[in-house]
C-alpha cells in the first residue's frame, strides 16, 4: 500500500469502527498521528495486516461489513485487541496498553503502554460529541449553556 | 480591574537580611495567607509571604502549563496538573492503598496511620489549594456555632455566626460569590437586609432540573420531623452575572485570569466541567487574584522555593523569634541552604495538616496539648444511578445545585448532617468514568461502530453521581502528628494522619444511602453503586459495607476557644501560647457542620487581619511605605 492509500484505509477503518464520519475524522487533525502510534507500537507489518482485513471488506453492504469485521478483526486473537486500542484511542485519545496475553503471544510490543499521544488527543476525543458534551478542560460550550438540553448528535 | 505587571518580588534570599523590617511574615500563599497579606499591605504594612512551592502560575503562560500538562496525563487523578516537587510534596491519592490492622503506610507524602485510609488532598503550589478546588462557597448554618448547646454533641465556637456575618460579605466579596440571596434563606441561615451577593446564581444545569421535577415538594421523615425535599443551587465561587444592586447599587466587576500580561479571559464562567483540578479560564477564584492585589501594593514581597522548618521561641516570652527556612534552588534536588527570616508578627498560613505540622516539628505543642488533634475533614459518601431519560451529563460547572434541607435539624441529637450534590459530570468521581464506561463497552461489551456510539449515548448521558457530603465532628484521636522516622528529601517531618470515620458520621452514611435509594425510587433511576471491600476507604457500619471518601476539607487542628487549657488559638487566632504568632485557616474552627470550609477559613482570615493592624498599631510598628 502506498504511503497516503494506507492513510486513507486508516481513516475509513478508524470511521467505520467509530461511526464517525471521514471528514469528522480527519477533523481533529489527529489521523497521521494515530496511524503513527498504532505503527509505533504494533510495527507496520501488523498495521498493514489490519488494514488490508478491512480493505478486502469495504466494497460490501453496512451489515455484511459488521459481521465480517467481527469474524476477522475483532475476532481475530491477534488483530482483535489492536482494533479495540484503535477504537478507544479515538473516543478517549488515550492508547490502552495492549493485554499481557497478546503481548506474551504476538509481543513483544516494546512500545507498549498506556499512554496519551499528544495532548490534543485528550481534546480531540470523539466521546465528547458523541454525547453532545464537551472535554472537560476545554472546547466549553458557553455560559449557562448547562441548563438546555443535550444537543446530541444523530448519526 | 488591570492586572497588569505586579511588584511581586522573587526576594533573594542573599538581601533580605538587609531589606528593612516585615511587619509580618506569612507561611503559605493560599487563600488565608492572600487574605492577610492583601488587607495588611492595604492599611501599610509590610509583608514576606515564604511559600514553598515554585513560582510556576505567576504568569499565564505557567498557568497554561498545568492545563497542557494535565491534558497529557492518562490517569487524570485531581492532581494531575501540578508536576511533583519532592522539596515541597503534596498528598496524590494514586499513592494509597487498604491497610492492615495496625500497618502505617509511610509510601504516599502523608504518612497514613489509619486506621482509615484518607485521600483527601491539598496542593502545595503559588495560591495553594484553591488553584484546585470546586469553589463550592456555602456559610455554615447559625446552628453549626453552637453543636453542644443545642445538640449535645461536638463543640460550640466561641463565635456565633452574627460575629461572622459582616466577614462573610468581605469573603464573598475576595472570592467573588454568584449566588442569589432567596435560594440561601434556608433552616437558619439569614442575611442582613438589602444585602445581595456580588453576583447572580449560576443557572441549575439540565441534570438539575430533571431531578427537581420528581423531588421537589416531596418530604423525608427522619425522627419523627418531616423535611421537605428542594434541589437548590449552590453559592459558588466562579464569574457569573454581575448583580447591579452589589454593594448599594454599585455593582461587582469579575476578576478574570491574572498574569503578568493583560489577559481578557475567566470574566464569566464558560462551563468547561473542569473547576477540579483546574479551571482553564481562571473564571473560578483562586487565590493568586487576591496576591495581585497584595503585589500591587508594592509592599508584599515574595520568597518561593523556600520551605519554613522551624519555628524559632524565645521561652522566657514565648515570643516568636524567627521562621528558620530552607531555600531550595531547584525542584528536581535536595540541595538547599538554611535562613532565619524574621518580622515582627508571624502567620502560618499552610492549612490545617501544614501548618500543625510545623509547630509540632518545632516541638510546639500548645499547653493545651491540642495542636494537631481534632482533625476533622468532610466524609464522602458516593451514591450513582442511571436516569430513566437522557439528561446531558457532562454539562456545566461540576456541581450546580444540590439539596441541602438536611444540613440541619433536630436529629443532629443523634446523627451527622449532609449536604447532597448532584455531580454534573457523570459517574466520575465513583468509577472513572466516562473513560471507564467506553473501555468497558468496547472490551467487555465488544462494540463498535453505531453500536458503541449510541450504547456510549445512553450510558453516559444519562448518569447521575449524589455526592453525600457528611458532617464530622472532633475527636482527639484523628490527628496530625509528626515523627522523625517520616522526612521529605529537604529533612523536614512529613505530616503522619491518625483517623476513624466516627460513629456518628457512619450513622449519617447509613442514613444517607437510604435517603438515596428513596430518591433513586422516586425518579425512577436505576441504582449501581457498590462498595468495593478493597477500596481503600472501605469501611462497615452494623454490617453495611460502605466507601468513604476525604473531603479535602481539613480543619479542627489548632482549634479556636475561649482559654489557654482547651484551646490553641483565641477567637483572632492568635496562639495563646505566642502573642506574636496567628495560626490562619479552618484549623481553627472548632467544627465544619456541612460546609465546605474555605468560605468561613476567608472571613475568619479578615476577622485576624483587623485584630493584626490593631496589634501592630498598639505595637508601634514602624510603617514603611
Ligand atoms: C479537590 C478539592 C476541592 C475542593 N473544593 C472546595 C470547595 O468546593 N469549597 C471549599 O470551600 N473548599 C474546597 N476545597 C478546600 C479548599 O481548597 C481549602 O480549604 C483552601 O484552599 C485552604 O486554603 P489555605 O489558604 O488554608 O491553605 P492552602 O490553600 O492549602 O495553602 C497553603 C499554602 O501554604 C504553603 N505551605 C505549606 N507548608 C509550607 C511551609 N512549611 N513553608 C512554606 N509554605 C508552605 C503551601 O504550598 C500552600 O501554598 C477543595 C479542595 C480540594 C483539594
Ligand atoms: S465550569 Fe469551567 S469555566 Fe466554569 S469555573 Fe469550572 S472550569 Fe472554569
Amino acid at each position: 500500500m502506498s504511503v497516503s492509500r494506507r492513510l486513507e484505509t486508516f481513516v475509513a477503518f478508524s470511521a467505520e469502527v467509530t461511526a464517525f464520519t471521514p471528514t469528522e475524522v480527519w477533523g481533529t487533525g489527529l489521523t497521521q498521528r494515530y496511524l503513527d502510534t498504532v505503527d509505533g507500537v504494533v510495527g507496520t507489518a501488523m498495521t498493514d495486516a489490519l488494514l488490508n482485513a478491512f480493505d478486502r471488506i469495504t466494497t460490501q453492504s453496512a451489515g455484511e461489513r459488521t459481521a465480517k469485521l467481527r469474524q476477522t478483526v475483532f475476532g481475530c486473537e491477534q488483530l482483535g485487541p489492536v482494533a479495540r486500542a484503535v477504537v478507544k484511542l479515538w473516543y478517549i485519545g488515550t492508547w490502552y496498553a495492549l493485554p499481557a496475553a497478546w503481548q506474551e503471544r504476538f509481543g513483544p510490543a516494546a512500545q507498549d503502554g498506556t499512554f496519551v499521544p499528544t495532548p490534543d488527543a485528550y481534546v480531540e476525543g470523539l466521546l465528547w460529541s458523541a454525547i453532545g458534551a464537551h472535554p472537560p478542560g476545554a472546547k466549553a460550550q458557553g455560559f449557562g449553556s448547562w441548563q438546555f438540553p443535550p444537543g446530541i448528535p444523530k448519526f | 480591574m488591570s492586572i497588569l505587571d505586579r511588584r511581586a518580588i522573587m526576594v533573594d534570599p542573599g538581601v533580605l537580611k538587609n531589606s528593612g523590617h516585615y511587619d509580618a511574615i506569612i507561611v503559605g500563599s493560599g487563600v488565608a495567607g492572600a487574605i492577610i497579606a492583601n488587607e495588611l499591605a492595604q492599611a501599610g504594612k509590610r509583608v514576606l509571604i515564604v511559600e514553598a512551592a515554585t513560582e510556576t502560575d505567576r504568569s499565564f503562560k505557567g498557568y497554561s502549563s498545568y492545563l497542557q500538562h494535565f491534558y497529557g496525563q492518562a490517569d487524570k487523578d485531581n492532581q494531575s496538573p501540578f508536576p511533583v516537587n519532592r522539596n515541597a510534596d503534596m498528598p496524590r491519592s494514586g499513592q494509597l492503598r487498604k491497610l492492615d490492622p495496625l500497618e502505617i503506610n509511610s509510601t504516599s507524602y502523608i504518612v497514613q496511620s489509619g486506621p482509615y485510609v484518607t485521600d483527601t488532598v491539598y496542593t502545595r503550589a503559588f495560591g495553594g489549594t484553591t488553584i484546585h478546588w470546586e469553589a463550592k462557597t456555602p456559610r455554615m448554618l447559625p446552628q453549626d456555632f453552637q453543636m453542644q448547646t443545642l445538640f449535645g454533641q461536638g463543640k460550640d465556637w466561641p463565635i456565633r455566626y452574627h460575629d461572622l456575618e459582616v466577614d462573610y460579605e468581605l469573603a464573598e466579596r475576595e472570592i467573588g460569590v454568584s449566588a442569589n440571596v432567596e435560594d440561601q434563606q434556608y433552616l437558619d441561615i439569614t442575611f442582613r437586609s438589602s444585602y445581595v451577593y456580588p453576583m447572580h446564581g449560576l443557572p441549575l444545569s439540565y441534570l438539575d432540573q430533571r431531578v427537581a421535577a420528581q423531588i421537589d415538594g416531596s418530604e423525608v421523615e427522619l425522627y419523627g420531623e418531616r423535611y421537605p425535599l428542594r434541589v437548590r443551587p449552590f453559592p459558588q465561587g466562579r464569574n457569573a452575572i454581575p448583580n447591579q444592586k452589589y454593594d448599594g447599587g454599585k455593582g461587582y466587576q469579575p476578576v478574570g485570569a491574572v498574569a503578568s500580561h493583560q489577559i481578557d479571559v475567566g470574566g464569566r464562567c464558560q462551563g468547561n466541567t473542569n473547576c477540579v483540578p483546574i479551571c482553564p479560564v481562571q473564571a473560578k477564584y483562586h487565590a493568586g487574584k487576591t496576591l495581585a492585589k497584595a503585589f500591587d501594593t508594592g509592599r508584599v514581597d515574595l520568597l518561593s522555593q523556600a520551605v519554613a522548618s522551624r519555628v524559632v521561641i524565645d521561652s522566657a516570652s514565648g515570643r516568636v523569634t524567627g521562621i528558620e527556612t530552607k531555600l531550595y534552588h531547584d525542584p528536581a534536588s535536595p540541595d538547599h541552604h538554611t535562613i532565619m527570616i524574621t518580622g515582627t508578627l508571624y502567620v502560618l498560613a499552610g492549612n490545617a495538616i501544614e501548618t500543625p505540622r510545623l509547630m509540632l516539628a518545632s516541638g510546639l505543642r500548645s499547653s493545651s496539648g491540642l495542636m494537631g488533634c481534632n482533625l476533622m475533614d468532610h466524609a464522602y459518601l458516593l451514591n450513582w444511578a442511571l436516569m430513566p431519560q437522557i439528561c446531558g451529563t457532562m454539562r456545566g460547572t461540576t456541581c450546580t445545585g444540590g439539596i441541602v434541607e438536611l444540613r440541619g435539624g433536630a436529629f443532629r441529637r443523634h446523627q451527622a448532617t449532609f449536604s447532597v450534590d448532584i455531580h454534573n459530570d457523570g459517574w466520575g468521581w465513583a468509577t472513572g468514568s466516562p473513560a471507564s464506561d467506553v473501555v468497558e463497552l468496547v472490551d467487555a461489551g465488544n462494540k463498535f461502530g453505531a453500536d458503541l456510539r449510541q450504547a456510549i449515548i445512553d450510558r453516559v448521558s444519562r448518569q447521575l453521581l449524589l455526592a453525600f457530603m457528611i458532617e464530622v465532628l472532633p475527636s482527639e484521636s484523628n490527628r496530625v502528628s509528626v515523627n522523625p522516622s517520616y522526612t521529605d528529601l529537604l529533612g523536614n517531618m512529613r505530616p503522619v494522619v491518625s483517623f476513624t470515620v466516627p460513629d456518628y458520621t457512619l450513622r449519617g452514611a447509613a442514613y444517607a444511602r437510604q435517603f438515596a435509594k428513596t430518591v433513586f425510587a422516586r425518579l425512577g433511576a436505576e441504582d449501581h453503586t457498590k462498595y468495593d471491600p478493597s477500596d481503600y476507604g472501605f469501611v462497615t457500619y452494623e454490617g453495611e459495607p460502605f466507601a468513604i471518601r476525604g473531603g479535602n476539607h481539613l480543619a479542627g487542628t489548632h482549634v479556636m476557644g475561649t482559654d489557654k487549657a482547651t484551646s490553641v488559638v483565641d477567637t483572632n487566632q492568635r496562639c495563646w501560647d505566642h502573642d506574636n504568632l496567628y495560626l490562619v485557616g479552618a484549623g481553627s474552627m472548632p467544627t465544619i457542620g456541612t460546609a465546605n470550609v474555605t468560605l468561613t477559613l476567608a472571613a475568619m482570615a479578615f476577622r485576624s487581619a483587623r485584630n493584626m493592624i490593631m496589634q501592630l498599631g498598639r505595637l508601634h510598628a514602624p510603617v514603611q511605605t
